[in-house]
Protein backbone atom coordinates (compact mmCIF):
# COMPACT_ATOMS: atom_id res chain seq x y z
CA UNK A 1 0.00 0.00 0.00
CA UNK A 2 1.40 3.42 -0.97
CA UNK A 3 1.40 6.16 1.64
CA UNK A 4 0.48 9.78 1.03
CA UNK A 5 1.45 11.99 3.97
CA UNK A 6 -0.48 15.15 4.71
CA UNK A 7 1.01 17.28 7.46
CA UNK A 8 -1.15 20.17 8.66
CA UNK A 9 0.73 23.45 8.50
CA UNK A 10 -1.50 26.46 9.13
CA UNK A 11 -5.10 25.44 9.65
CA UNK A 12 -7.50 28.37 10.00
CA UNK A 13 -9.93 28.68 12.89
CA UNK A 14 -12.81 28.42 10.40
CA UNK A 15 -13.38 24.79 9.42
CA UNK A 16 -11.82 23.48 6.22
CA UNK A 17 -14.10 21.28 4.16
CA UNK A 18 -11.69 18.72 2.74
CA UNK A 19 -13.58 15.77 1.32
CA UNK A 20 -10.62 15.44 -1.04
CA UNK A 21 -8.71 13.72 1.77
CA UNK A 22 -9.95 10.41 0.47
CA UNK A 23 -8.13 7.54 -1.28
CA UNK A 24 -10.66 7.59 -4.13
CA UNK A 25 -9.87 11.23 -4.90
CA UNK A 26 -6.09 11.14 -4.66
CA UNK A 27 -5.38 7.77 -6.30
CA UNK A 28 -4.07 8.08 -9.83
CA UNK A 29 -2.95 11.69 -9.38
CA UNK A 30 0.45 13.32 -8.92
CA UNK A 31 1.60 15.05 -5.73
CA UNK A 32 1.23 18.37 -7.51
CA UNK A 33 -2.35 17.54 -8.46
CA UNK A 34 -3.13 16.55 -4.90
CA UNK A 35 -1.70 19.83 -3.58
CA UNK A 36 -3.96 21.67 -5.98
CA UNK A 37 -7.19 19.92 -4.98
CA UNK A 38 -9.86 22.37 -3.94
CA UNK A 39 -11.02 22.72 -0.37
CA UNK A 40 -13.46 25.19 1.10
CA UNK A 41 -13.09 27.60 3.98
CA UNK A 42 -16.27 29.49 4.66
CA UNK A 43 -17.38 30.81 1.27
CA UNK A 44 -13.87 30.85 -0.16
CA UNK A 45 -12.16 28.22 -2.30
CA UNK A 46 -8.61 27.27 -1.43
CA UNK A 47 -6.23 24.49 -2.33
CA UNK A 48 -5.16 21.62 -0.09
CA UNK A 49 -1.51 22.63 -0.33
CA UNK A 50 -2.25 25.87 1.54
CA UNK A 51 -3.05 23.92 4.69
CA UNK A 52 -1.10 20.69 4.33
CA UNK A 53 2.37 19.73 3.33
CA UNK A 54 1.85 16.99 0.74
CA UNK A 55 4.42 14.24 0.28
CA UNK A 56 4.70 10.51 -0.18
CA UNK A 57 3.56 8.11 -2.89
CA UNK A 58 0.38 7.84 -4.85
CA UNK A 59 -1.20 4.61 -6.04
CA UNK A 60 -3.14 4.00 -9.21
CA UNK A 61 -6.02 2.39 -7.36
CA UNK A 62 -7.80 3.63 -4.26
CA UNK A 63 -7.52 0.17 -2.75
CA UNK A 64 -3.72 0.53 -2.73
CA UNK A 65 -3.72 4.02 -1.32
CA UNK A 66 -3.14 4.96 2.29
CA UNK A 67 -3.44 8.55 3.45
CA UNK A 68 -1.69 9.50 6.65
CA UNK A 69 -2.79 12.80 8.18
CA UNK A 70 0.11 13.57 10.44
CA UNK A 71 -1.40 15.78 13.10
CA UNK A 72 -4.57 16.98 14.73
CA UNK A 73 -7.24 18.35 12.39
CA UNK A 74 -10.24 19.09 14.56
CA UNK A 75 -11.34 21.83 12.18
CA UNK A 76 -10.95 19.74 9.03
CA UNK A 77 -14.28 18.30 7.98
CA UNK A 78 -15.10 15.28 5.82
CA UNK A 79 -11.78 13.46 6.10
CA UNK A 80 -12.34 10.06 4.51
CA UNK A 81 -15.90 10.92 3.57
CA UNK A 82 -17.36 8.74 0.81
CA UNK A 83 -14.24 6.59 0.60
CA UNK A 84 -14.83 3.21 -1.01
CA UNK A 85 -11.46 1.54 -0.48
CA UNK A 86 -7.95 2.05 0.80
CA UNK A 87 -7.02 3.44 4.15
CA UNK A 88 -6.94 6.74 6.03
CA UNK A 89 -4.93 7.16 9.21
CA UNK A 90 -5.31 10.38 11.20
CA UNK A 91 -2.57 10.74 13.77
CA UNK A 92 -4.62 13.04 15.93
CA UNK A 93 -8.18 14.31 16.04
CA UNK A 94 -10.52 14.65 13.07
CA UNK A 95 -13.24 17.21 12.43
CA UNK A 96 -16.93 16.75 11.68
CA UNK A 97 -18.20 14.14 9.21
CA UNK A 98 -15.05 12.01 9.39
CA UNK A 99 -15.67 8.82 7.41
CA UNK A 100 -19.24 9.86 6.69
CA UNK A 101 -20.92 7.91 3.91
CA UNK A 102 -17.87 5.71 3.50
CA UNK A 103 -18.62 2.39 1.84
CA UNK A 104 -15.33 0.55 2.10
CA UNK A 105 -11.75 0.63 3.28
CA UNK A 106 -10.50 1.44 6.75
CA UNK A 107 -10.16 4.67 8.64
CA UNK A 108 -8.32 5.07 11.90
CA UNK A 109 -8.46 8.23 14.00
CA UNK A 110 -6.01 8.22 16.88
CA UNK A 111 -7.72 11.10 18.64
CA UNK A 112 -11.35 12.08 18.91
CA UNK A 113 -13.87 12.99 16.25
CA UNK A 114 -16.53 15.70 16.15
CA UNK A 115 -20.18 15.25 15.17
CA UNK A 116 -21.43 12.96 12.41
CA UNK A 117 -18.44 10.62 12.29
CA UNK A 118 -19.38 7.65 10.10
CA UNK A 119 -22.79 9.15 9.39
CA UNK A 120 -24.74 7.14 6.84
CA UNK A 121 -21.83 4.79 6.43
CA UNK A 122 -22.55 1.73 4.29
CA UNK A 123 -19.32 -0.23 4.49
CA UNK A 124 -15.77 -0.36 5.75
CA UNK A 125 -14.30 0.02 9.20
CA UNK A 126 -14.01 3.32 11.10
CA UNK A 127 -12.03 3.15 14.30
CA UNK A 128 -11.86 6.12 16.64
CA UNK A 129 -9.37 5.67 19.45
CA UNK A 130 -10.84 8.39 21.65
CA UNK A 131 -14.26 9.99 22.06
CA UNK A 132 -16.70 10.58 19.25
CA UNK A 133 -19.21 13.37 19.52
CA UNK A 134 -22.86 13.43 18.55
CA UNK A 135 -24.72 11.57 15.81
CA UNK A 136 -21.94 9.06 15.24
CA UNK A 137 -23.14 6.64 12.56
CA UNK A 138 -26.40 8.56 12.40
CA UNK A 139 -28.67 9.72 9.62
CA UNK A 140 -28.45 13.21 8.28
CA UNK A 141 -31.54 15.24 9.04
CA UNK A 142 -34.36 14.27 6.74
CA UNK A 143 -32.76 11.00 5.72
CA UNK A 144 -34.72 7.80 6.49
CA UNK A 145 -31.63 5.63 7.02
CA UNK A 146 -28.41 6.09 8.95
CA UNK A 147 -25.79 3.41 8.81
CA UNK A 148 -26.57 0.66 6.31
CA UNK A 149 -23.39 -1.34 6.76
CA UNK A 150 -19.83 -1.29 7.99
CA UNK A 151 -18.45 -1.04 11.48
CA UNK A 152 -17.62 1.86 13.78
CA UNK A 153 -15.52 1.31 16.86
CA UNK A 154 -15.33 4.15 19.38
CA UNK A 155 -12.78 3.44 22.05
CA UNK A 156 -13.84 6.41 24.19
CA UNK A 157 -17.31 7.82 24.87
CA UNK A 158 -19.95 8.70 22.28
CA UNK A 159 -22.38 11.61 22.14
CA UNK A 160 -26.12 11.78 21.64
CA UNK A 161 -28.06 9.98 18.93
CA UNK A 162 -25.42 7.37 18.25
CA UNK A 163 -26.66 5.20 15.38
CA UNK A 164 -29.86 7.12 14.79
CA UNK A 165 -32.01 5.55 12.07
CA UNK A 166 -29.47 2.74 11.85
CA UNK A 167 -30.45 0.07 9.32
CA UNK A 168 -27.52 -2.36 9.26
CA UNK A 169 -23.92 -2.62 10.34
CA UNK A 170 -22.32 -2.48 13.75
CA UNK A 171 -21.27 0.19 16.24
CA UNK A 172 -19.16 -0.61 19.27
CA UNK A 173 -18.47 1.92 22.02
CA UNK A 174 -15.98 1.00 24.70
CA UNK A 175 -16.97 3.91 26.90
CA UNK A 176 -20.28 5.53 27.82
CA UNK A 177 -22.94 6.77 25.44
CA UNK A 178 -25.14 9.85 25.78
CA UNK A 179 -28.97 9.78 25.50
CA UNK A 180 -30.98 8.65 22.51
CA UNK A 181 -28.58 5.96 21.38
CA UNK A 182 -30.20 3.97 18.57
CA UNK A 183 -33.12 6.35 18.23
CA UNK A 184 -35.33 5.26 15.31
CA UNK A 185 -33.09 2.22 14.87
CA UNK A 186 -34.37 -0.27 12.29
CA UNK A 187 -31.68 -2.95 12.21
CA UNK A 188 -27.99 -3.27 12.95
CA UNK A 189 -26.17 -3.82 16.20
CA UNK A 190 -24.90 -1.43 18.84
CA UNK A 191 -22.64 -2.60 21.64
CA UNK A 192 -22.02 -0.33 24.60
CA UNK A 193 -19.34 -1.47 27.00
CA UNK A 194 -19.69 1.52 29.31
CA UNK A 195 -22.82 3.07 30.74
CA UNK A 196 -25.76 3.72 28.41
CA UNK A 197 -27.69 6.89 29.13
CA UNK A 198 -31.48 7.08 29.16
CA UNK A 199 -33.87 6.89 26.24
CA UNK A 200 -31.82 4.45 24.23
CA UNK A 201 -33.79 2.79 21.47
CA UNK A 202 -36.49 5.47 21.46
CA UNK A 203 -38.91 4.86 18.58
CA UNK A 204 -36.79 1.96 17.34
CA UNK A 205 -38.66 -0.42 15.07
CA UNK A 206 -36.34 -3.38 15.34
CA UNK A 207 -36.07 -5.47 12.21
CA UNK A 208 -33.41 -7.64 13.80
CA UNK A 209 -31.63 -4.69 15.36
CA UNK A 210 -30.47 -4.68 18.95
CA UNK A 211 -28.58 -2.63 21.49
CA UNK A 212 -26.38 -4.61 23.85
CA UNK A 213 -25.56 -2.80 27.08
CA UNK A 214 -22.58 -4.51 28.63
CA UNK A 215 -21.79 -1.91 31.25
CA UNK A 216 -25.21 -1.00 32.56
CA UNK A 217 -27.98 1.35 31.59
CA UNK A 218 -29.42 4.43 33.32
CA UNK A 219 -33.01 3.48 32.58
CA UNK A 220 -35.08 1.58 30.06
CA UNK A 221 -37.95 3.39 28.41
CA UNK A 222 -41.34 2.31 29.76
CA UNK A 223 -42.31 1.41 26.21
CA UNK A 224 -39.88 -1.54 26.33
CA UNK A 225 -41.06 -4.75 27.98
CA UNK A 226 -38.84 -7.17 29.85
CA UNK A 227 -39.16 -10.64 28.29
CA UNK A 228 -36.66 -12.85 30.07
CA UNK A 229 -33.13 -13.24 31.32
CA UNK A 230 -31.10 -15.81 29.44
CA UNK A 231 -27.74 -16.66 27.88
CA UNK A 232 -28.19 -16.07 24.17
CA UNK A 233 -26.05 -18.31 21.98
CA UNK A 234 -25.88 -15.65 19.30
CA UNK A 235 -24.17 -13.27 21.71
CA UNK A 236 -21.22 -15.66 21.88
CA UNK A 237 -20.69 -15.11 18.16
CA UNK A 238 -20.64 -11.37 18.59
CA UNK A 239 -18.40 -11.43 21.65
CA UNK A 240 -15.93 -13.62 19.79
CA UNK A 241 -16.09 -11.25 16.83
CA UNK A 242 -15.41 -8.25 19.09
CA UNK A 243 -12.51 -10.05 20.73
CA UNK A 244 -10.95 -11.82 17.76
CA UNK A 245 -11.67 -9.47 14.86
CA UNK A 246 -11.77 -6.06 16.52
CA UNK A 247 -9.27 -6.83 19.27
CA UNK A 248 -11.62 -5.83 22.10
CA UNK A 249 -10.41 -8.27 24.73
CA UNK A 250 -12.99 -7.07 27.28
CA UNK A 251 -15.69 -8.79 25.24
CA UNK A 252 -14.43 -12.17 26.41
CA UNK A 253 -15.85 -11.41 29.85
CA UNK A 254 -19.37 -11.55 28.43
CA UNK A 255 -19.17 -14.91 26.67
CA UNK A 256 -21.10 -16.64 29.44
CA UNK A 257 -23.02 -13.66 30.78
CA UNK A 258 -26.81 -13.78 31.07
CA UNK A 259 -28.66 -10.88 29.47
CA UNK A 260 -31.97 -9.25 30.34
CA UNK A 261 -33.96 -9.06 27.13
CA UNK A 262 -36.24 -6.06 26.57
CA UNK A 263 -38.31 -5.56 23.42
CA UNK A 264 -39.75 -2.31 22.07
CA UNK A 265 -40.29 0.45 21.29
CA UNK A 266 -43.95 -0.41 21.68
CA UNK A 267 -44.80 3.23 21.08
CA UNK A 268 -44.14 2.56 17.41
CA UNK A 269 -44.95 -1.18 17.39
CA UNK A 270 -41.27 -2.04 17.28
CA UNK A 271 -39.49 -5.27 18.14
CA UNK A 272 -36.01 -3.86 18.68
CA UNK A 273 -34.10 -5.64 21.43
CA UNK A 274 -32.18 -4.10 24.28
CA UNK A 275 -29.99 -6.71 25.92
CA UNK A 276 -28.57 -5.70 29.26
CA UNK A 277 -25.75 -7.78 30.68
CA UNK A 278 -26.37 -9.03 34.22
CA UNK A 279 -23.69 -7.94 36.63
CA UNK B 1 -10.22 -61.57 -11.86
CA UNK B 2 -6.73 -60.12 -11.64
CA UNK B 3 -5.45 -59.45 -8.18
CA UNK B 4 -2.36 -58.18 -6.40
CA UNK B 5 -0.95 -58.58 -2.95
CA UNK B 6 -0.80 -55.84 -0.35
CA UNK B 7 0.57 -56.45 3.16
CA UNK B 8 0.20 -60.13 2.41
CA UNK B 9 -3.50 -59.85 1.61
CA UNK B 10 -4.98 -60.53 -1.81
CA UNK B 11 -6.59 -57.40 -3.26
CA UNK B 12 -8.72 -57.83 -6.34
CA UNK B 13 -7.85 -55.41 -9.11
CA UNK B 14 -11.34 -54.03 -9.39
CA UNK B 15 -13.16 -50.85 -8.58
CA UNK B 16 -15.93 -49.52 -6.40
CA UNK B 17 -18.58 -47.84 -8.45
CA UNK B 18 -19.25 -44.40 -7.05
CA UNK B 19 -22.13 -42.23 -8.11
CA UNK B 20 -22.83 -38.51 -7.96
CA UNK B 21 -24.76 -36.99 -5.09
CA UNK B 22 -24.98 -33.59 -3.45
CA UNK B 23 -23.30 -33.34 -0.10
CA UNK B 24 -23.31 -30.85 2.73
CA UNK B 25 -21.75 -30.40 6.13
CA UNK B 26 -23.59 -29.11 9.18
CA UNK B 27 -21.84 -28.12 12.39
CA UNK B 28 -23.95 -28.83 15.45
CA UNK B 29 -22.87 -27.20 18.69
CA UNK B 30 -24.32 -27.48 22.16
CA UNK B 31 -23.67 -26.57 25.77
CA UNK B 32 -21.52 -29.64 26.18
CA UNK B 33 -20.30 -32.61 24.18
CA UNK B 34 -23.08 -34.85 25.47
CA UNK B 35 -25.85 -32.77 23.88
CA UNK B 36 -23.91 -32.11 20.69
CA UNK B 37 -23.45 -35.84 20.23
CA UNK B 38 -27.09 -36.59 21.05
CA UNK B 39 -28.28 -34.10 18.43
CA UNK B 40 -25.87 -35.47 15.85
CA UNK B 41 -26.93 -39.05 16.54
CA UNK B 42 -30.59 -38.14 16.20
CA UNK B 43 -30.03 -36.19 13.04
CA UNK B 44 -28.10 -38.95 11.33
CA UNK B 45 -30.42 -41.77 12.37
CA UNK B 46 -32.02 -43.94 9.68
CA UNK B 47 -29.81 -42.46 7.00
CA UNK B 48 -27.67 -45.39 5.89
CA UNK B 49 -28.67 -45.70 2.26
CA UNK B 50 -30.95 -43.96 -0.19
CA UNK B 51 -32.26 -47.41 -1.05
CA UNK B 52 -34.85 -46.80 1.66
CA UNK B 53 -33.81 -43.65 3.54
CA UNK B 54 -34.46 -40.06 2.55
CA UNK B 55 -30.72 -39.30 2.57
CA UNK B 56 -27.37 -40.69 3.62
CA UNK B 57 -25.86 -39.07 6.67
CA UNK B 58 -23.33 -39.64 9.39
CA UNK B 59 -21.04 -37.89 11.80
CA UNK B 60 -17.82 -36.78 10.16
CA UNK B 61 -15.96 -35.84 13.34
CA UNK B 62 -16.22 -34.18 16.71
CA UNK B 63 -15.07 -30.57 16.73
CA UNK B 64 -13.29 -29.02 19.72
CA UNK B 65 -14.78 -25.81 21.14
CA UNK B 66 -11.93 -23.65 19.86
CA UNK B 67 -12.85 -24.54 16.26
CA UNK B 68 -16.61 -23.92 16.40
CA UNK B 69 -18.21 -20.54 15.63
CA UNK B 70 -19.71 -20.16 19.10
CA UNK B 71 -16.85 -21.71 21.07
CA UNK B 72 -18.90 -24.67 22.29
CA UNK B 73 -18.29 -28.38 21.64
CA UNK B 74 -19.41 -29.36 18.19
CA UNK B 75 -20.01 -32.22 15.82
CA UNK B 76 -19.66 -32.11 12.05
CA UNK B 77 -22.45 -34.00 10.34
CA UNK B 78 -22.49 -34.69 6.62
CA UNK B 79 -25.57 -35.40 4.56
CA UNK B 80 -25.94 -36.61 0.99
CA UNK B 81 -28.90 -36.55 -1.37
CA UNK B 82 -29.46 -37.24 -5.05
CA UNK B 83 -30.24 -33.61 -5.88
CA UNK B 84 -30.18 -30.26 -4.15
CA UNK B 85 -33.90 -30.56 -3.55
CA UNK B 86 -33.58 -34.10 -2.23
CA UNK B 87 -30.83 -32.91 0.05
CA UNK B 88 -32.45 -29.76 1.39
CA UNK B 89 -35.75 -31.51 2.17
CA UNK B 90 -34.25 -34.06 4.59
CA UNK B 91 -31.99 -31.36 5.97
CA UNK B 92 -35.00 -29.28 6.88
CA UNK B 93 -36.85 -32.26 8.34
CA UNK B 94 -33.93 -33.55 10.33
CA UNK B 95 -32.80 -30.16 11.61
CA UNK B 96 -36.38 -29.35 12.50
CA UNK B 97 -37.14 -32.60 14.29
CA UNK B 98 -33.77 -33.62 15.69
CA UNK B 99 -31.72 -30.49 16.34
CA UNK B 100 -34.25 -27.72 16.90
CA UNK B 101 -35.80 -29.98 19.52
CA UNK B 102 -32.54 -30.89 21.23
CA UNK B 103 -31.66 -28.71 24.25
CA UNK B 104 -28.97 -26.02 23.87
CA UNK B 105 -28.05 -26.78 20.26
CA UNK B 106 -27.17 -24.41 17.42
CA UNK B 107 -26.24 -25.17 13.81
CA UNK B 108 -23.71 -23.63 11.48
CA UNK B 109 -22.70 -24.07 7.88
CA UNK B 110 -19.71 -26.37 7.44
CA UNK B 111 -18.88 -25.63 3.80
CA UNK B 112 -17.93 -21.99 3.13
CA UNK B 113 -19.53 -20.35 0.12
CA UNK B 114 -16.22 -20.14 -1.77
CA UNK B 115 -15.84 -23.93 -1.53
CA UNK B 116 -19.47 -24.77 -2.28
CA UNK B 117 -21.09 -25.43 -5.63
CA UNK B 118 -24.32 -23.95 -4.35
CA UNK B 119 -25.83 -22.61 -1.16
CA UNK B 120 -28.99 -24.20 0.24
CA UNK B 121 -31.24 -21.68 1.95
CA UNK B 122 -32.58 -24.05 4.58
CA UNK B 123 -33.13 -21.18 6.99
CA UNK B 124 -35.75 -19.69 4.68
CA UNK B 125 -38.05 -22.57 5.64
CA UNK B 126 -36.65 -23.42 9.04
CA UNK B 127 -37.44 -19.94 10.35
CA UNK B 128 -41.18 -20.59 10.16
CA UNK B 129 -40.88 -22.79 13.24
CA UNK B 130 -40.62 -19.45 15.06
CA UNK B 131 -44.22 -18.72 14.12
CA UNK B 132 -43.53 -15.09 13.37
CA UNK B 133 -41.28 -14.41 16.37
CA UNK B 134 -38.09 -15.49 14.66
CA UNK B 135 -35.36 -12.86 14.39
CA UNK B 136 -33.10 -12.48 11.38
CA UNK B 137 -29.55 -11.90 12.49
CA UNK B 138 -27.03 -10.27 10.20
CA UNK B 139 -23.33 -10.17 10.87
CA UNK B 140 -20.51 -8.43 9.06
CA UNK B 141 -22.58 -6.32 6.68
CA UNK B 142 -20.27 -4.10 4.68
CA UNK B 143 -17.06 -4.81 6.55
CA UNK B 144 -16.70 -8.56 6.76
CA UNK B 145 -18.12 -11.49 4.93
CA UNK B 146 -21.87 -11.23 5.44
CA UNK B 147 -23.38 -13.96 7.55
CA UNK B 148 -27.05 -14.62 8.09
CA UNK B 149 -28.65 -16.51 10.94
CA UNK B 150 -32.09 -17.13 12.29
CA UNK B 151 -32.86 -16.91 15.97
CA UNK B 152 -35.90 -19.04 16.67
CA UNK B 153 -37.55 -18.83 20.09
CA UNK B 154 -37.94 -22.22 21.76
CA UNK B 155 -39.16 -23.12 25.24
CA UNK B 156 -35.64 -23.68 26.52
CA UNK B 157 -34.34 -20.39 25.13
CA UNK B 158 -33.37 -19.73 21.56
CA UNK B 159 -32.31 -21.91 18.64
CA UNK B 160 -29.61 -20.30 16.52
CA UNK B 161 -29.38 -21.54 12.94
CA UNK B 162 -27.21 -20.30 10.12
CA UNK B 163 -29.42 -19.44 7.16
CA UNK B 164 -27.53 -21.02 4.27
CA UNK B 165 -25.52 -24.20 3.97
CA UNK B 166 -22.92 -24.94 1.35
CA UNK B 167 -23.54 -27.96 -0.87
CA UNK B 168 -21.10 -29.69 -3.19
CA UNK B 169 -21.34 -32.15 -6.00
CA UNK B 170 -20.07 -35.17 -4.14
CA UNK B 171 -19.25 -38.83 -4.53
CA UNK B 172 -21.22 -41.63 -2.90
CA UNK B 173 -20.90 -45.37 -3.06
CA UNK B 174 -17.22 -45.75 -2.28
CA UNK B 175 -16.81 -49.23 -0.87
CA UNK B 176 -14.68 -52.25 -0.29
CA UNK B 177 -15.40 -55.72 1.05
CA UNK B 178 -13.25 -57.34 3.71
CA UNK B 179 -13.31 -61.12 3.61
CA UNK B 180 -11.88 -62.93 6.60
CA UNK B 181 -11.51 -66.37 7.99
CA UNK B 182 -13.98 -65.69 10.79
CA UNK B 183 -16.21 -63.06 12.33
CA UNK B 184 -13.66 -61.89 14.91
CA UNK B 185 -10.87 -61.10 12.46
CA UNK B 186 -13.20 -59.61 9.85
CA UNK B 187 -14.93 -57.37 12.37
CA UNK B 188 -11.64 -56.23 13.86
CA UNK B 189 -10.25 -55.44 10.42
CA UNK B 190 -13.43 -53.56 9.55
CA UNK B 191 -13.33 -51.54 12.76
CA UNK B 192 -9.71 -50.60 12.14
CA UNK B 193 -10.68 -49.54 8.63
CA UNK B 194 -13.35 -47.23 9.97
CA UNK B 195 -10.95 -45.67 12.47
CA UNK B 196 -8.51 -44.98 9.67
CA UNK B 197 -11.17 -43.63 7.31
CA UNK B 198 -12.32 -41.13 9.92
CA UNK B 199 -8.91 -39.48 9.81
CA UNK B 200 -9.72 -38.29 6.28
CA UNK B 201 -11.66 -34.99 6.21
CA UNK B 202 -14.79 -34.76 4.10
CA UNK B 203 -15.69 -38.45 4.27
CA UNK B 204 -18.42 -40.29 6.16
CA UNK B 205 -19.40 -43.90 6.59
CA UNK B 206 -23.20 -43.85 6.87
CA UNK B 207 -23.88 -47.47 7.83
CA UNK B 208 -24.01 -48.74 11.43
CA UNK B 209 -20.57 -48.13 12.86
CA UNK B 210 -19.56 -47.50 9.27
CA UNK B 211 -20.13 -51.12 8.31
CA UNK B 212 -22.67 -52.90 6.17
CA UNK B 213 -22.80 -56.62 6.86
CA UNK B 214 -25.60 -57.35 4.41
CA UNK B 215 -24.10 -55.71 1.40
CA UNK B 216 -26.57 -54.88 -1.31
CA UNK B 217 -27.18 -55.54 -4.93
CA UNK B 218 -29.57 -53.91 -7.36
CA UNK B 219 -32.89 -55.74 -7.68
CA UNK B 220 -34.02 -59.12 -6.41
CA UNK B 221 -36.04 -62.07 -7.53
CA UNK B 222 -39.06 -60.33 -6.04
CA UNK B 223 -40.56 -57.67 -8.28
CA UNK B 224 -41.53 -55.43 -5.37
CA UNK B 225 -38.01 -55.26 -3.94
CA UNK B 226 -35.56 -52.92 -5.63
CA UNK B 227 -32.51 -54.14 -3.73
CA UNK B 228 -31.51 -57.24 -1.83
CA UNK B 229 -28.52 -58.57 0.10
CA UNK B 230 -25.36 -59.16 -1.83
CA UNK B 231 -25.89 -62.91 -2.17
CA UNK B 232 -22.69 -63.59 -4.14
CA UNK B 233 -20.75 -62.55 -1.04
CA UNK B 234 -22.81 -64.37 1.60
CA UNK B 235 -20.60 -67.15 3.05
CA UNK B 236 -23.50 -69.18 4.44
CA UNK B 237 -24.67 -69.91 0.88
CA UNK B 238 -21.33 -69.96 -0.85
CA UNK B 239 -21.79 -73.52 -2.01
CA UNK B 240 -25.47 -73.45 -2.83
CA UNK B 241 -25.30 -70.07 -4.58
CA UNK B 242 -23.97 -70.88 -8.04
CA UNK B 243 -22.08 -67.61 -8.63
CA UNK B 244 -20.67 -67.16 -5.15
CA UNK B 245 -17.59 -64.96 -4.97
CA UNK B 246 -16.59 -65.91 -1.44
CA UNK B 247 -13.07 -67.36 -1.62
CA UNK B 248 -12.02 -70.63 -0.10
CA UNK B 249 -11.30 -70.20 3.59
CA UNK B 250 -13.36 -67.05 4.02
CA UNK B 251 -16.34 -67.31 6.32
CA UNK B 252 -17.28 -63.70 6.97
CA UNK B 253 -17.58 -60.65 4.70
CA UNK B 254 -18.20 -57.07 5.78
CA UNK B 255 -18.60 -54.10 3.50
CA UNK B 256 -17.24 -50.66 4.27
CA UNK B 257 -19.29 -47.96 2.54
CA UNK B 258 -18.23 -44.36 2.32
CA UNK B 259 -19.33 -41.07 0.83
CA UNK B 260 -17.16 -38.02 0.36
CA UNK B 261 -17.26 -34.45 -0.79
CA UNK B 262 -14.91 -35.23 -3.68
CA UNK B 263 -13.31 -38.16 -5.47
CA UNK B 264 -9.76 -37.72 -4.09
CA UNK B 265 -11.09 -37.77 -0.52
CA UNK B 266 -13.01 -40.99 -1.16
CA UNK B 267 -10.00 -42.59 -2.85
CA UNK B 268 -7.73 -41.61 0.02
CA UNK B 269 -10.22 -42.90 2.58
CA UNK B 270 -10.52 -46.20 0.72
CA UNK B 271 -6.75 -46.53 0.67
CA UNK B 272 -6.23 -45.88 4.37
CA UNK B 273 -9.16 -48.15 5.18
CA UNK B 274 -7.83 -51.02 3.10
CA UNK B 275 -4.35 -50.57 4.49
CA UNK B 276 -5.65 -50.73 8.06
CA UNK B 277 -7.66 -53.87 7.29
CA UNK B 278 -4.69 -55.69 5.82
CA UNK B 279 -2.80 -55.29 9.08
CA UNK B 280 -5.19 -57.67 10.85
CA UNK B 281 -4.33 -61.40 10.66
CA UNK B 282 -7.09 -63.50 9.16
CA UNK B 283 -8.08 -61.19 6.34
CA UNK B 284 -8.11 -63.32 3.19
CA UNK B 285 -9.14 -61.02 0.42
CA UNK B 286 -10.39 -57.49 -0.23
CA UNK B 287 -12.53 -56.55 -3.17
CA UNK B 288 -15.09 -53.92 -4.14
CA UNK B 289 -18.60 -53.85 -5.50
CA UNK B 290 -19.47 -52.47 -8.89
CA UNK B 291 -22.10 -52.96 -11.51
CA UNK B 292 -19.92 -52.83 -14.56
CA UNK B 293 -20.13 -49.07 -14.74
CA UNK B 294 -23.91 -49.01 -15.14
CA UNK B 295 -24.69 -47.36 -11.81
CA UNK B 296 -22.29 -44.46 -11.44
CA UNK B 297 -19.67 -42.47 -13.24
CA UNK B 298 -16.88 -42.86 -10.68
CA UNK B 299 -14.66 -45.92 -11.01
CA UNK B 300 -12.83 -45.95 -7.71
CA UNK B 301 -10.09 -48.51 -8.36
CA UNK B 302 -8.57 -50.27 -5.38
CA UNK B 303 -5.13 -50.47 -6.98
CA UNK B 304 -5.22 -46.80 -8.01
CA UNK B 305 -6.35 -45.78 -4.54
CA UNK B 306 -3.49 -47.64 -2.86
CA UNK B 307 -0.96 -46.37 -5.38
CA UNK B 308 -2.13 -42.75 -5.02
CA UNK B 309 -2.03 -42.96 -1.26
Amino acid sequence: MKELWLTPTALPSIPVEAEVICPDVVAGRTLKDVSSLEVYVGNKTHILGEFFEVEGELAEQASEQMIVVDGTCQTVKYIGAKMTAGSVHVKGCAGMHAGSQMSGGEMLVEGNTRDWAGAEMSGGLLRIQDDSRNMTGGAYRGSPEGMTGGCIVVEGDAGVELGSFMRRGMIVVKGDVAPFCGVHMNGGEIFIMGQAARRLGAEAKGNGGFIACLGGVDEILPTYVHETTYKPTFMKLYMRQLRDVLGLEEAARFLETPFRRYVGDLAVGGNCEILVAEK
Amino acid sequence: MMSFEYNGVEIEDTFAEGFAMWGTRIIITAKNRKWANIAAAEMTGFATSVIACDCEAAVEREIPPEETPDGRPGVAVMMFGFSKKRLSAPMLNRIGQCVLTCPTTAIFNGIPEEEADDMLDVGASLRFFGDGYQVKMRMGDGWQESQRYWRIPVMEGEFLAEAKFGAKKAVAGGNFLIMGVDEDSTLEASERSIEAIHTVPGVITPFPGGLCRSGSKVGSKYAFLKASTNTPFCPTIKTSFPESQVPEGANCVIEVVLNGLDEPSVMKAMAVGIRAATEVPGVKRITAVNFGGKLGKFNLGLKEALEDA
